[in-house]
């Protein structure tokens, strides 16, 4: 302390000085020995770049937004200089007084800060000490002070100069590096190792030994780049880099969790992926219709199935059925933390996932861009959606038009009818004072007339003494489409029963247009003569102890259910409830615009035993959640009816003109929506969505603790392209995701081209530049040739972001090329071979061995695409015919149905991110081998397909064998051995050991 | 980084068992040939090389346990009707319950409190109480450590499992016995590290998933047995058509190939351990039948167990094979108690209906045989070293599910588990929960604890056990967890 009580002090530090020291001496009674502490550093500070990212780093954490340890906050100005609870920690000019010095520095006893983790290190001390020395400079603009990380994945892509010397810039990149450690480059490897090595790398599948001689035999110096390019074009190129895409996207075709349920209609996205990669879809392209491609203009099939990246992970379909609210919001906050890790780890290379709970521990990523970015996707949910063909989808668009068409005529006429009413009321005195609450639409039956929401009568369904009579046997009435989105609701219906005995049928029904979806009023389903809430599948129907239906045949009952926002479900009849409200398993659902209709009499369509057999008199939906006093004024009020005539009479000439001209093009609209052939549609597992409320943080994660509402946005830590979208809290979801997608494939955003090139160059080599192809922040690797990854992605957005013209570059290397023989001096220095001083030989992956199995067997069938072939399974361990003998990217990808063969050779578990696969050997893998029945089979396959290509001539045989499996002609011993043990048991067993042996599942 | 992905080239360890010709047992079904095994055998390096990414493994300090056992009950067994003894719910049985906040039920549907179905007593010379629906393991209480303070996060069957079988809620991270074999490795190379013996009955509710390695090493994933008969695993026997003579020339032929391929390629290690995988493949065809064949045990060990009472469906074998997979080094044997959800009668502890009714029947499956299975290991003086864990996925809830029914509802926020054997407290309890048992009382105890106390028992520091995946260095036991120092010994 005596270098802090000198008298050249002012008095305004010599008051701050005395608090210290009363602070400190109220600490421990004892001055601390500054001396101890690492001397401030020389350097100018920058308080950016030197100061707040070791207090982001070692202290917010407990001095932040999150919790505010000993009332102290260190990530703003005001409250840094403020202090804590026990005064201040920062005295500008005077860190040898600064507590914040003495509690890093471990002056004080039993309190060295921060508590857990690394100490700051004596450079680090100082250089917080000459921050403060030299005036504890803090900018005032804002809290967060916008820095660019210095990160090396954060940074712009560098121009980069290619190393002199070599033509092949790639070449002359890894030559230059291996010069460095006294390496160089292998030889390139012989002509049958390169075709073996390109026809796994970009098919899967081996060359066949036409395709070898071919190869071989070709004198044109631009042999190799013709190989490549043709295997380029195979569409098993496709397949084959199509899954390596499928293992990022962590792509499952079930549902994982409780029962694993099946989802049969995820295949779409596995079809678009291998589709893009076999068209060279530009990957900025990829990229965007993954994120919004449902919402990008114009709306393609392949947009529509795009998205699909972001639900076809595994999904807890209990867990957000279930009745505890906290549960199941945590359940949801599971899924969203799935979805941002697959968007952030796959496009950026970065585990936005970490920061769920509190700013990224390892990269710039503050807690508010985790939820930032959740906010863009906020809207997204799990679930199958419809589908249909490009040119469905032109024809979509008329059909828009029409409806919308129908809608406001029908609209026109329902307020002129609505007038009629009006004034039609004003002469019946005898209609109830009260009068109920006004319906969204009704319908009242009235001399074959059905005001205020027209539709069609079908199946002999009438209006007949002032109700709607329904004889049951598919007589029902269908209203037009409902031109608004109903969501909350009440159905209502004053409805009489011919007879008490009959069950299934509904008296309103509200149901979506392509029928799966209803809620209605049903009687006597499952519980004879009661009344239910209906349901698509009862998933929001329940039992209820409800009394049995008593009226006599013909007399009108009314019947009302209330569907409320908080999704609980009342019945009444007769204007009291006849059960207590309940909440059923499945959300409340949104009738879409233009996409859901009426139903009178008919429960839903398709329904087995869906008809009611009495009469409707009058029928209402209203588009808000009717209160009990509402529902009870209602059956007071209700059942009365006007003649339409009389309606009618009371509009004018003009008005009635009016009204039969919007009926009539009702009608033509009509007419010309039928004539418009409806193709197929299929539904696909690519996500639903919903408008979400807006998007507060939840501070640690915890979704009770709310706290400021974020607006939507990317990652702040990439400097040149704008992360705040300028949207509003409330923005429609589709607007949020199409900024992402530009944000993301904006040029300037330097991680998506570096992260795909570096998959690319993994894939081709068995490891990347970076070595952790999902992470390129902190804690991931650093790049083995920074110029060089920079120099592939700066070439790869200037092809247009060609991911075949980046093959080729690769491809077409000396470096790719070269021997994978091993080089002792080389493995001294460099063990992992990061450097490439060869190629690295490579086990094929699971889906690799059984492919080529099958192709070199010629049982492969290569049908392309479609529905996924149910594999091995626990059930039916050897499935065997045709079917499946499909490449097996076409097998069901499920979470719990594993084939142990796949298993054996590191498939991975669907559900898990997987950038790299693993590459194990085991007994496992060996007995799966041996006895698997599919490989004795293939065995068989091969032995009798080569001998009768050899025309039972055994030592044809071998050869052929040996070029079929292992690309090349065995040797004199080899063939002798072969030969042997074919005349001694059969040729199965050299087939057999063919299939086994390391050569067949490895590449050179 | 801490490891690398390709661990077949990451073969430094020094502790594999060593060769030894008399291993060499082969079983009819075929082995490897003299001439590919003089080979091998002479190949020092290829045995320094091909070391298993399996094989045993040091501990972070020495362990009280070698090997661990652990029957999972799934569904939630009640802690209030079988350990956790509540004087207040039997005076409280009927009232409404309150105070208690959100209800945490799975179904939303709280009826009035309910007592025990089952009466409560004392047993063995620690006095613990214990309900009526255990006998056989209420002998066993001077020899466990109940922990009565148990906490998981979710109150659904399988998000919770999954947090009892690999510390998350969710799919796709690897499960404990993974982390052990990841961890530990194994001593016997021809048995599988990690082994889970599902019950006869079937599969529980995620199948496979509730033993995945996650992205650990697909060589670390437990291997389920087949428990309902036929082979304990798929293609362990040779094929029908093929004659044993025959496939071991086939052997020979194939060691040939793969001799000359590795040769060729001196340096490559993982083609030496390709050979090496082949003999180990051959070598597990007699060891596993060897380990899960019951015939050769005596009498009065099957009668322990009650082999051929039909009352526990077959679960019996799967507590008696357990023994013997641990007797011959398997790292981590777990011995599930329970099938899927949904069907019906129920065939799990799921109690929604009438939890005596369903006790009831599972109890039956699962008391005499665990009970048996803790008693065997301590006549062998197997629990010295052996870690004996009973768990579920969470208890029931103190009030009846539905007015007036005599079921209760999942309960995540209080319930029971108990340990048993090497480095573990005997005839002792652990933590409490309040005094109708819906909360923790003292000392709680979450899932990350629990597995920080399991692989603490087996010199494992659960903050060191990490593995890189996709940006962090994942442990079981997540961010959280306290080894709980009150169970130890």
């Amino acid at each position: 302390m005596s270098q802090g009580l000198t008298p050249t002090l002012s008095v305004l530090t010599l008051a701050i000085s005395a608090a210290l020291l009363r602070l400190l001496q109220a600490a421990d009674g004892v001055a601390p020995d500054v001396s101890k502490l690492p001397p401030a550093s020389t350097v100018v500070i920058d308080f950016a770049r030197d100061v707040q990212p070791l207090l982001n780093k070692h202290c917010v954490d407990c001095h932040g937004t999150e919790k505010q340890k000993g009332g102290l906050r260190l990530d703003n100005k005001a409250s840094a200089f403020q202090g804590g609870d026990e005064g201040r920690v920062i005295v500008p000019d005077r860190s040898a007084e600064s507590r914040l010095i003495h509690l890093i520095g471990g002056l004080e006893p039993d309190t060295l800060m921060p508590p857990k983790g690394e100490p700051l290190t004596g450079g680090q001390i100082g250089l917080l000490r000459a921050w403060i020395d030299q005036g504890a400079h803090w900018p005032d603009d804002g809290k967060v002070v916008k820095l660019r990380s210095k990160h090396w994945s954060l940074q712009p892509l560098q121009p980069v100069e290619v190393p002199a010397g070599t033509p092949n810039a790639i070449d002359a990149f890894i030559t230059a590096r291996l010069q460095k450690e006294g390496l160089a480059l292998s030889a390139e490897a012989d002509r049958a190792t390169l075709i073996r090595r390109l026809s796994f790398d970009l098919t899967g599948l081996p060359p066949s030994p036409e395709e070898v001689d071919a190869f071989l035999n070709d004198a044109s110096p631009k042999a190799y780049e013709a190989l490549v390019d043709r295997l380029l074009a195979s569409p098993h190129y496709g397949e084959r880099w199509g899954r390596h895409w499928l293992d990022v996207a962590r792509y499952t075709e079930s549902q994982g969790f409780e029962y694993d349920k099946i989802r049969p209609n995820a295949w779409h996205y596995r079809d678009y992926v291998i589709k893009s990669f076999n068209e060279d879809k530009p990957y900025d392209q990829f990229m965007k219709e993954q994120v919004a491609g449902d919402v990008l203009e114009p709306v393609t099939r392949d947009g529509m199935i795009a998205p699909s990246l972001l639900v076809c992970g595994p999904w807890d379909e209990a867990g957000n059925a279930q009745a505890n609210v906290t549960q199941k919001m945590i359940t949801r906050e599971d899924e969203l933390e799935d979805l941002l890790g697959v968007v952030g780890q796959t496009f950026l290379g970065l585990t936005i996932n970490c920061a769920r709970c509190h700013a990224h521990k390892f990269d710039p990523i503050p807690h508010e861009d985790y939820y930032r970015l959740k906010s863009v996707f906020e809207g997204v949910k799990h679930g199958e959606r419809s589908i249909v063909s490009d040119d469905e989808l032109k024809t979509q668009a008329t059909r828009k038009k029409l409806q919308e068409q129908i809608i406001a005529a029908n609209t026109r006429i329902s307020d002129l009818d609505d007038l009629g009413i009006r004034l039609a009321k004003d002469r019946h005195k005898e209609l109830p004072k009260e009068v109920g609450a006004a319906p969204y639409a009704s319908w009242q039956f009235d001399g074959g007339v059905v005001s205020l929401m027209p539709g069609k009568f079908e199946g002999g369904a009438a209006s007949e003494g002032g109700r709607l009579k329904l004889q049951g046997n598919g007589a029902y009435f269908q209203s037009d489409p409902l031109p608004k989105d109903i969501r909350e609701k009440t159905l209502e219906a004053w409805v009489s029963l011919a007879t008490l005995e009959q069950g299934g049928g509904a008296a309103i029904s509200i149901e979506s247009q392509d029928g799966g979806v209803f809620d209605a009023i049903v009687y006597g389903e499952r519980q004879p003569k009661k009344w239910v809430a209906g349901s698509n599948g009862f998933v929001r129907t329940q039992d209820l102890d409800v009394p049995v239906e008593t009226s006599s045949p013909d007399s009108l009952v009314h019947m009302a259910i209330v569907y409320r926002s908080d999704n609980s479900i009342a019945l009444y009849r007769n204007g009291e409830p006849i059960a207590k409200p309940y909440m059923p398993g499945s959300p409340l659902q949104t009738y879409a615009a233009g996409n859901a209709h009426i139903l009178l009499g008919l429960r839903h369509h398709g329904a087995g035993n869906g008809y009611l057999t009495g009469g409707i008199q009058r029928a209402a939906l209203y588009d808000r959640a009717l209160s009990d006093a509402e529902v009870a004024a209602s059956f007071r009020a209700g059942g009365f009816s006007i003649p339409q005539a009389e309606i009618l009479a009371c509009l004018t000439v003009e008005q009635l003109a009016a009204r039969e001209s919007s009926l009539a093009e009702v009608q033509q609209a009509r007419a010309a929506l039928e004539a418009i052939k409806k193709a197929d549609s299929q539904v696909s597992y690519a996500g639903v969505r919903i408008q979400p409320n807006p998007t507060k943080r939840l501070v640690r994660g915890d979704v009770h603790s709310e706290a400021e509402v974020v607006t939507p946005g990317a990652l702040s830590a990439v400097m040149d392209v704008e992360s705040d979208f300028g949207l509003p809290a409330d923005a429609p979801e589709a607007q949020r995701r199409l900024k992402f997608a530009d944000w993301l494939a904006d040029g300037k955003n330097p991680l998506p081209a570096r992260v795909m090139v570096n998959r690319i160059w993994h894939l081709h080599f068995g490891q990347g530049i970076v070595t952790t192809p999902n992470d390129f922040g902190g804690s991931g690797m650093r790049p083995t040739h920074p110029e060089l990854l920079d120099w592939l992605s700066a070439k790869f957005i200037e092809s247009g972001w060609s991911v075949k013209s980046l093959h080729r570059l690769i491809l077409n290397s000396a470096t790719y090329r070269q021997s994978s023989a091993f080089n002792k001096l080389a493995a001294t220095k460099d063990a992992d071979n990061q450097l490439l001083w060869r190629y690295s030989p490579r086990r094929l992956e699971a889906e690799a061995v059984r492919d080529a199995m099958l192709a070199v067997s010629g049982e492969i069938n290569l049908q392309m695409g479609g529905p996924s072939f149910q594999g091995s399974s626990y059930a039916n361990p050897d499935p065997n015919g045709p079917e499946f003998n499909r490449r097996t990217v076409y097998r069901m990808n499920v979470n719990s149905g594993k084939d142990p063969l796949l298993d054996a050779f590191d498939c991975p578990d669907p559900s898990v991110k997987t950038p790299r696969r693993g590459i194990t050997t085991t007994p496992l893998q060996a007995l799966e081998l041996m006895n698997n029945a599919f490989v004795q089979r293939q065995a068989k396959g091969l032995a009798t397909r080569t001998m009768q290509a050899a025309g039972n001539d055994l030592p044809a045989a071998v050869r052929t064998v040996y070029r079929m499996a292992v690309g090349r002609e065995p040797t004199a011993e080899e063939a002798r051995l072969a030969e042997a043990a074919a005349r001694e048991r059969d040729f199965t067993s050299v087939c057999w050991a063919l299939l086994n042996s390391t050569e067949f599942v490895y590449v050179k | 980084m801490s490891n690398s992905d390709d661990l077949s080239t990451d073969l430094n360890s020094n502790d594999s068992a060593p060769f030894s010709r008399r291993h060499f047992l082969w079983n009819s079904g075929g082995g490897l040939g003299a001439i590919a095994l003089a080979w091998m055998l002479d190949q020092d390096k290829a045995r320094a090389m091909a070391a298993g990414p399996t094989s045993e493994r040091k501990p972070h300090f020495p362990a009280k346990a070698k090997r661990v056992v652990q029957i999972f009950c799934a569904g939630g067994v009640s802690h209030l009707d079988a350990f956790d003894y509540k004087p207040e719910l039997e005076r409280m049985h009927g009232k409404s319950m309150e105070g208690k906040g959100e209800n945490l039920g799975f179904f939303g549907q709280p009826g009035k409190l309910m007592k025990s179905v089952y009466d409560f007593k004392q047993h063995g010379k620690s006095g613990a109480w214990m309900s009526s629906l255990l006998p056989h393991l209420a002998e066993t209480v001077d020899d466990v450590c109940f922990i009565k303070s148990m906490f998981a996060k979710s109150n659904n069957h399988t998000p919770a499992a999954f947090q009892m079988n690999s510390g998350f809620t969710l799919n796709g991270f690897p499960s404990m016995g993974a982390w052990l074999s990841y961890g530990l490795g194994t001593v016997n190379e021809n048995l599988p590290a990690f082994v889970v013996l599902p019950d006869p009955r079937g599969l529980p509710a995620g199948g496979s998933i509730n033993w995945t390695s996650g992205f650990l090493p697909a060589n670390h994933q437990g291997v389920a047995f087949r428990t309902q008969g036929g082979d304990p695993i798929p293609d362990l026997r040779t094929p029908g058509g093929v004659l044993p003579a025959a496939r071991e020339a086939d052997m020979q032929l194939l060691a040939s190939m793969n001799t000359q391929f590795a040769n060729a390629n001196p340096d490559d290690g993982a083609f030496a351990a390709r050979l090496h995988s082949y003999e180990l493949a051959a070598r597990m065809q007699a060891s596993i039948p060897e380990a899960t064949d019951l015939d050769s045990e005596p009498e009065n060990i099957k009668k322990l167990y009650g082999i051929d009472e039909p009352a526990n469906k077959g679960f019996s074998r799967n507590c008696l094979m357990a023994r013997r997979l641990l007797e011959r080094g398997v790292r981590f044997v777990q011995i599930l108690n329970g099938g899927i959800f949904g069907a019906t009668p129920r065939i799990n502890w799921d109690g929604h209906e009438n939890v005596k009714e369903n006790h009831d029947a599972q109890a039956a499956t699962m008391d005499k045989p665990v009970a048996a299975l803790i008693q065997d290991l301590k006549q062998r003086g197997m629990l010295e070293d052996t870690l004996f864990i009973w768990s579920t996925e969470f208890g029931r809830s103190p009030a009846t599910q539905g007015v007036g029914a005599p079921g209760r509802d999942h309960h995540p926020t209080a319930f029971t588990c108990f340990l048993a054997g090497a480095g573990v407290k005997k005839g002792f309890s652990y933590g409490t929960s309040d005094e109708i048992g819906y909360f923790v009382g003292e000392n709680k105890v979450t899932i990350p604890d629990f597995h920080a106390t399991i692989l603490h028992l087996l010199g494992l520091d659960h903050k060191k056990l990490t593995f890189y995946h996709n940006g962090i260095d994942r442990r079981l036991t997540n961010v959280e967890g306290e080894v709980v120092k009150g169970v130890l010994s």
